[in-house]
């Protein structure tokens, strides 16, 4: 299945993935799958669990390479890149997971690792010494986006899960990133919670960032969505806009997974 | 007015103290303690920026043999002392490949076989610690655009408390040791100054001369050091080792 019904914006700005498979013979965990993000939308990647959506995040994110199939950003193979040119690349990218895998650490210096890592070593051992204060209004811009205003000294111990999952969230966007790849982030929190966390995307789209979101959650992907891309056993099956999908998908296992007859 | 409260309760009269007939000078002790510190230390510190490079690389990297690395780490951590000793006084030794630089009897070789005695120990501590940093702060490390020193900084910081529990375990370990110091250090004191004498094994000595206050009292000196050691790194680590 080839993403079609892509929008035709900006094609310099695109992150997508072409022909990516992965896993061999019964492991294959995504096969031949084809799909992209424009700048200012949302896609979301839905499915049943344990069907390959953490994995084409992850390659996404160029985390790893796909075994077969090329990962574009802005037209060019990030794998036929070097490490410094692919690692320029992955600085653009901002990912949240289903845990919130925050460091032991303030929440400060959780939201401001990333600008922290984007500077030279002489500017980062300058801020390792007592009273450096930098990076501190671009922590507190993020934070008062998740709701987390006037948190910065407190240690991510003290946190709670759906807080944990908002500092993530802001940390991923303290850096600015140009495509923002979420795998589930609001499966364990409650309704308030995801609430903030929505808003928050709501708000990345409308800065033009591209996000993919990967979620089981089909009330999630029909709220927040511009597409959906539905992915079942490692294949992507149908990719179009979020009111025509949940409508009338052109597959019928689309729809047996939209009316909760899919079993895995 | 204490000392004789002490001394109706069955305590010794810390005057008492003061009362024993050294049969050495101040100098002879600041000297000791110099000795025993400047060996441990500087063989630690060496020992920890080895260790965690080990300990960083055996962690994270797969490759074949593994498993016998992690567990021959393992068993360098009961590693006996006296056989360390002996096979550094081989290597410094004339026969040996380090003989051209002339290292026996010196503190250079007290070091060398303190390194080889706490690596392990620093290594192995070091490694369960490291490998026990959530796999997702390693993974978030890197899709925030870490490179592979960024990710191992985040582990680092993250396994910290476990790192400064193997670094003084290692620590324990060195300044405690008698049995190799002894071996490759010789026990050596020039004009009433210590060359490579110890405390350990200046108390090694006392002991078998049958001076046990003075014995006791080199105890007390070397229980109070590692305390304060124990103390400072303890403070280093925000009181969560």
């Amino acid at each position: 299945m080839t993403d079609q019904l892509a929008p035709s914006t900006s094609a310099h700005q695109r992150l997508e993935c072409e022909g990516v498979s992965h896993g061999f013979d019964e492991n294959r965990v995504l096969d031949a799958v084809t799909v992209g993000v424009d700048p200012g939308e949302i896609l979301a990647i839905i499915g049943p669990s344990g069907t390959g959506k953490s994995t084409l995040l992850r390659i996404m994110a160029m985390y790893h390479a796909p075994e077969s199939g090329t990962v574009r950003v802005a037209d060019r193979d990030v794998w036929s890149l070097t490490e410094q040119e692919r690692l320029s690349i992955r600085r653009r990218v901002g990912m949240v997971f289903q845990e919130a895998n925050l460091f032991d650490a303030s929440v400060r210096q959780n939201v401001n690792y990333g600008p922290r890592i984007r500077k030279q070593w002489r500017e980062r051992f300058r801020e390792m010494l007592p009273l450096t204060t930098n990076g501190s209004a671009t922590v507190t811009e993020q934070l008062e986006l998740v709701d987390m205003g006037g948190t910065e000294q407190r240690h991510v111990s003290s946190l709670s899960g759906g807080e944990a999952q908002r500092i993530a969230f802001a940390r991923a966007m303290a850096y600015e990133p140009d495509f923002l790849l979420l795998d589930e982030p609001t499966s364990d929190l409650d309704p308030r919670n995801t609430a903030v966390i929505e808003d928050a995307v709501k708000a990345a789209r409308d800065a033009d960032i591209a996000i993919a979101f990967a979620t089981h959650d089909m009330h999630q992907a029909e709220r927040l969505a511009d597409r959906v891309a539905v992915m079942i056993d490692g294949k992507l099956i149908e990719v179009g806009p979020t009111e025509r999908v949940f409508t009338n998908p052109d597959d019928g296992r689309t729809q047996k997974f939209i009316d909760g007859e899919l079993v895995y | 007015m204490i000392a004789s409260f002490l001394a109706t309760h069955g305590f010794v009269d810390p005057t008492y103290l003061f009362l024993i007939d050294f049969p050495f000078e101040r100098e002879y002790v600041q000297s000791i303690v110099w000795v025993s510190l400047y060996v441990s230390l500087i063989a630690v510190a060496l020992s920890t920026l080895f260790s965690l490079a080990i300990a960083m690389t055996v962690g994270f990297a797969e490759f074949r043999g593994k498993g016998f690395v992690v567990a021959l780490i393992n068993t360098g951590m009961g590693f006996p002392s006296v056989v360390v000793g002996l096979v550094v006084l081989f290597a410094v030794s004339n026969q040996g490949p380090l003989g051209t630089f002339n290292l026996v009897f010196t503190r250079e070789a007290m070091i060398m076989s303190q390194f080889v005695l706490a690596t392990p120990v620093i290594t192995g501590v070091s490694l369960a610690a490291v490998t026990s940093v959530d796999e997702g702060v390693r993974d978030a490390a890197y899709v925030m655009g870490g490179t592979r020193i960024d990710v191992a900084l985040v582990v680092l910081k993250d396994a910290r408390y476990g790192i400064m529990t193997a670094i003084l375990a290692g620590l324990g370990r060195a300044i405690s040791e008698v049995g190799s110091v002894l071996i490759v250090g010789g026990n050596i004191v020039s004009d009433g100054t210590s060359v490579t004498r110890t405390l350990t094994t200046a108390i090694q000595l006392e002991a078998r001369q049958g001076r046990f206050e003075t014995a006791m009292l080199l105890g007390a000196i070397l229980v109070v050091l590692v305390l304060v050691i124990n103390g400072i790194v303890l403070r280093l680590g925000g009181g969560r080792v």
